[in-house]
């Protein structure tokens, strides 16, 4: 049966999950449909259902007691029974890899070992003095997705001989099932709630071996790897409490996993208040050790030890290619692998007459890896600010490329060395680059770039950036927001402003480190625009109206022979300018406003 | 209260220096058949002053009792409903607004809410419902579009009510909205009407004005009246009694722009491109109009300038004067100009003195 579910997996793992959670566990009976919260969760739920189908159904029973859920991951067996389903590869083809070489040792793990080390000198310490109140039993243990992190502390858990107890995230309720509770008498309490009172629970009387005929000795470890989803500031803040509380006073070795996101890809803000709750938790005195992207290498090495295990031939190239498309994602390595296993020579022949695709410079031009890469890489991300940086600096090939295969004869002045980069739109399209937050970076940021002497470039970057300009401005207003027209209009800016840059800026500063500034023309436009209200305001006040006076006539004109006559009117409007002044946060009327916040934050950390 | 707003002329007969004028619109209200007016002229040379008479002229007292409103306008815009923001001024016979403060919204000014105010008519005393006034500032600042529809209810509601339009260059008013209305223009005063003027106010208000002093302060107006009362007021703080010598405190945005055309001068590098940056955004945030800061580099920079740059300097900046106006944000384009300036002075530099 669980077999059959994870065949599933492969083609939704919402599907799965559904699936998995009314076969795992009747404790779960009332929730037929439910979506998953976030992927990561429902692929653990996935691994978790899996586990316990192929365990004798003892556990199952002992499974619906709580809703936390205790187990005991009885390593040896589970790994001796993965060991068999291992040996017989060709057996077990409906068995998700990610699974079935799932670590089960230190050794095994791909992390970094000084990590590894760091995490396990860890938990040895805290499990020697158990009962030492130091208050400093809380690991936090962040990093990107799929490089090991929860595996790094089974593989310890196990190695160490402790009972894992986990936090097992409660499903979430729909509203028409909430509908059907209440109505069936059953009282919903919020998911925080839940998660407050197993905390609270926990820091008090650690944990109770009830429903688990083990032995009592045997040290416990409790990994809390999904923090409940906050929305909103208030439920944050309880759940900062909460675990700030439990960090000072816990008595279990607690690891808590959090996964970073890659900051430029969201404007989420549960994103931000998982780092908030990341930071809470070091001022409680948590330790953290932050996982890396796992290197080429390793996940090279574990892609040719499953390839061999599995018997598929694959050539050094593809490893590569899959390695590097993975981006540092062990989990999502795997599973292309899998999938490009599942049919090699069909994908390999289709993709030979496919096109070429203009990808990973530096791997040898086959057609298969290119092809390759494309179809099952995790699509690269850049930051807004890591393409500016490109941009900005210009980085070109050394000059002895040049000249060899220009098809066009140009002239010498307008002749520029190739681009040591991507084509500046797909860097655009990888940051996700809108037209008019680039263009005010770029020019707020070029001039520090360019050599000291060079005037010219500045003035051929200046006039580029004024076109990109009038392009943005041309059919404003005229065009819905999601026309077309518009659409392609604003690739064209963005793509007029880059460009524009990189050709005018033809010498740019040999690279040091700059600081990349937030443009300060949007503040500008903010306080202009306040100004120009209080002015035409002040102006009607002081005159007692009667007729409007427009703002370009009160600044030329009136303020400044107010400022001469100081009397007592131009007082209000002294007043004013100091209000202004102080007022340098003001928020943008213009459209561009959402970004401007998300960046002005991502700036600091620049 | 600014001796501007004291001196102010309050009906069409006691205005002095547009008096043709404002005898020929007099007999044009009193005829009771006042077609659809443009006024257009220079700024300072007494456009808002003649349609204010021209009001009260109209309408008698009433016309001074105005309120001020800042008010959000829902406008339905096919799919969806757009809010825009607008000032008003307005008595019960007449409404004073500035649509091209919409921005790129303009057009729904124009069309919605115009409309909306057109409808309802005041009604006299004898229960003849009258016209309702509408003045419309900056006519020139709004786009092409917003001027189409402004043509189309002007004719549609002409029986409803009046438009005053305002503007300082005409040209930049479509030649259709131009035909429909009586063009009315208004002559920037020249220095003898000005000092006139300032002598009228020097008696008024008691003063001794040496001989020269006013024409001195009508010399740095820029033939604007406004700009000459203000600055004769400024004169009478800082110093009286006056001498004929004395200094006319000048804007402080014009010197401000005047440090900035030497700070060009004097160097020619992105870094100082940067701190010109600087500068213009301070002059910005206080509302200096982009046009005007244009201009003005410009006039600043001609003054120190060899003969043989003038021309081509004269067209970069009429050419990125115009991209101003095509786009959006003035900062990119004025410094684009300063830039091409810096890049042609710098090699006219290299070129002259090696």
């Amino acid at each position: 049966m669980t077999k059959k579910e994870n065949n599933l997996v492969l083609l939704s793992s919402d599907e799965e999950y559904c699936g998995g959670q009314s076969s795992s566990s009747k404790r779960r009976y009332r929730k037929t449909k439910s979506q998953p919260p976030l992927p990561r969760k429902s692929i653990r739920q996935a691994k978790k259902a899996r586990v316990l189908g192929s365990r004798s159904c003892l556990q199952k029973d002992s499974r619906n007691v709580d809703e936390f859920n205790l187990f005991c991951e009885d390593f040896d067996q589970v790994f001796s029974t993965f060991k068999v389903s291992a040996g017989s590869g060709s057996i077990c083809r409906n068995e998700l890899w990610i699974d079935k070489y799932r670590p089960h040792s230190l050794e095994e793990l791909a992390v970094h070992k000084k990590k590894v080390e760091e995490v396990k000198v860890w938990f040895e310490e805290r499990l020697r003095t158990p009962k030492d109140a130091s208050g400093n039993n809380v690991l936090v243990i962040t990093g990107p997705a799929g490089v090991g992190k929860s595996a790094t502390i089974n593989a310890i858990a196990s190695h160490l001989g402790a009972r894992l107890c986990e936090w097992d995230t409660p499903t979430p309720v729909i509203w028409q099932e909430h509908l059907h509770n209440s109505s069936a008498g059953i009282q919903y309490t919020s998911k925080l709630d839940e998660f407050e009172n197993f905390i609270g629970r926990m820091r008090k009387y650690g944990v109770i071996p009830s429903c688990f005929p083990v032995d009592s000795r045997q040290p416990v470890i409790l990994l809390i790897d999904d923090l409940p989803l906050t929305s909103g500031k208030a439920a944050l803040r309880r759940l900062q409490n909460c675990l700030h509380l439990y960090v000072q006073s816990t008595q279990v070795p607690t690891a808590i996993v959090i996964t970073d996101c890659a900051r430029a890809e969201t404007t989420d803000l549960t994103v931000r208040y998982l780092e908030e709750l990341q930071l809470c938790l070091e001022n409680a005195g948590a330790c953290k050790v932050a996982f890396n992207p796992i290197t080429n290498n390793s996940i090279k090495k574990i892609i040719s030890r499953i390839c061999s295990q599995e018997q598929y031939n694959l050539a050094v190239e593809q490893i590569d290619a899959i390695a590097k498309s993975s981006g540092g994602d062990l989990r999502h390595a795997i599973m292309s692998l899998q999938l490009f296993c599942l049919k090699p020579s069909q994908i390999c022949s289709s993709s030979s007459s496919a096109p070429e695709s203009s990808k990973d410079e530096e791997l040898p031009p086959t057609v298969v890896n290119d092809r390759f890469s494309f179809q099952f890489g995790r699509d690269e991300t850049l930051s807004l600010f890591h393409a500016l940086g490109k941009f900005l600096h210009n980085k070109r090939q050394s000059r002895n490329e040049l000249l060899s295969d220009s098809e066009f004869s140009v002239q010498e002045s307008l002749l520029r060395r190739p681009l040591n980069m991507d084509p500046p739109e797909k860097i655009l399209c990888q940051a996700h680059g809108q037209a008019r937050p680039i263009a005010d970076f770029l020019h707020e940021n070029v001039l520090d770039f360019m050599n000291e002497e060079a005037v010219d470039d500045a003035c051929v970057v200046a006039s580029y950036l004024g076109d990109a300009d009038t392009l943005l401005s041309s059919y404003e207003g005229m065009l819905a927001r999601h026309n077309d027209a518009e659409n392609i209009l604003h690739l064209a800016a963005a793509s007029v402003a880059v460009r524009g840059v990189l050709f005018g800026n033809s010498h740019p500063l040999s690279s040091r480190w700059h600081a990349i500034r937030r443009p300060k023309l949007w503040q500008i436009e903010g306080s202009s625009l306040f100004n120009k209200k209080e002015m035409v305001k002040q102006r009607f006040i002081a005159y007692g109206g009667i007729s409007l006076a427009h703002f370009s006539v009160i600044a030329t004109d009136y303020v400044p022979a107010l400022k001469w006559l100081g009397s007592s009117v131009s007082g209000d409007h002294e007043n004013l300018r100091m209000l202004t002044e102080e007022n340098t946060d003001f928020d943008l009327v213009n459209s561009g406003d959402q970004e401007s916040h998300t960046s002005d934050e991502e700036i600091e950390d620049w | 209260m600014l001796w501007v707003d004291k001196y102010r002329p309050k009906t069409l007969d006691q205005i002095t220096v547009h008096q043709d004028v404002a005898q020929n619109l007099k007999k044009l209200v009193t005829e009771q058949d006042c077609p659809h007016l443009l006024f257009y002229g220079p700024s300072g040379s007494g456009k808002k002053t003649l349609v204010m008479a021209l009001i009260r002229q109209m309408f008698g007292a009433s016309a001074d009792k105005v309120k001020v409103e800042n008010k959000t306008w829902k406008v339905d815009a096919g799919a969806r409903t757009i809010d825009i923001e607008l000032t008003t001024l307005s008595s019960t016979n007449h409404v004073e607004l500035t649509p091209s403060d919409a921005g790129f919204q303009d057009r729904y000014i124009v069309q919605e809410i115009i409309k909306e105010m057109a409808k309802n008519r005041p009604i006299d005393s004898k229960g003849k419902r009258g016209h309702k006034v509408l003045v419309l500032n900056d006519v020139d600042k709004l786009s092409r579009e917003a001027q189409h529809s402004l043509r189309r209810t002007m004719e549609k509601y002409s029986s409803y009510c009046r438009l005053i339009l305002c503007c300082n260059s005409s040209s930049r008013v479509t030649e259709a909205i131009r035909s429909r209305c009586l063009n009315v223009r208004i002559n920037g005063p020249t220095e003898e009407q000005i000092v006139r003027v300032l002598e009228f106010i020097g008696k008024k208000e008691g003063l001794q004005l040496p001989s020269g002093f006013a024409s001195r302060i009508a010399e740095k107006s820029n033939r604007s009246l406004r700009r000459a009362i203000l600055s004769f007021e400024t004169c009478r703080v800082q110093q009286y009694p006056f001498v004929s010598t004395q200094a006319i405190p000048p804007m402080d945005w014009e010197e401000y722009i005047t440090e900035i055309a030497s700070d060009i001068m004097k160097e020619q590098s992105p870094k100082r491109l940067f701190q010109v940056r600087g500068k213009i955004y301070e002059l910005l945030v206080n509302c200096i109009p982009p046009e005007i800061i244009l201009k003005r580099l410009l006039y600043e920079l001609l003054k120190k300038l060899d003969a043989e740059l003038k021309h081509d300097v004269c067209h970069w900046a009429a050419y990125y004067e115009h991209r101003m106006r095509l786009g959006q944000k003035a900062i990119f384009h004025i410094e684009a100009f300063v830039a091409k300036f810096m890049s042609i002075y710098k090699t006219f530099l290299i070129s002259t003195f090696g």
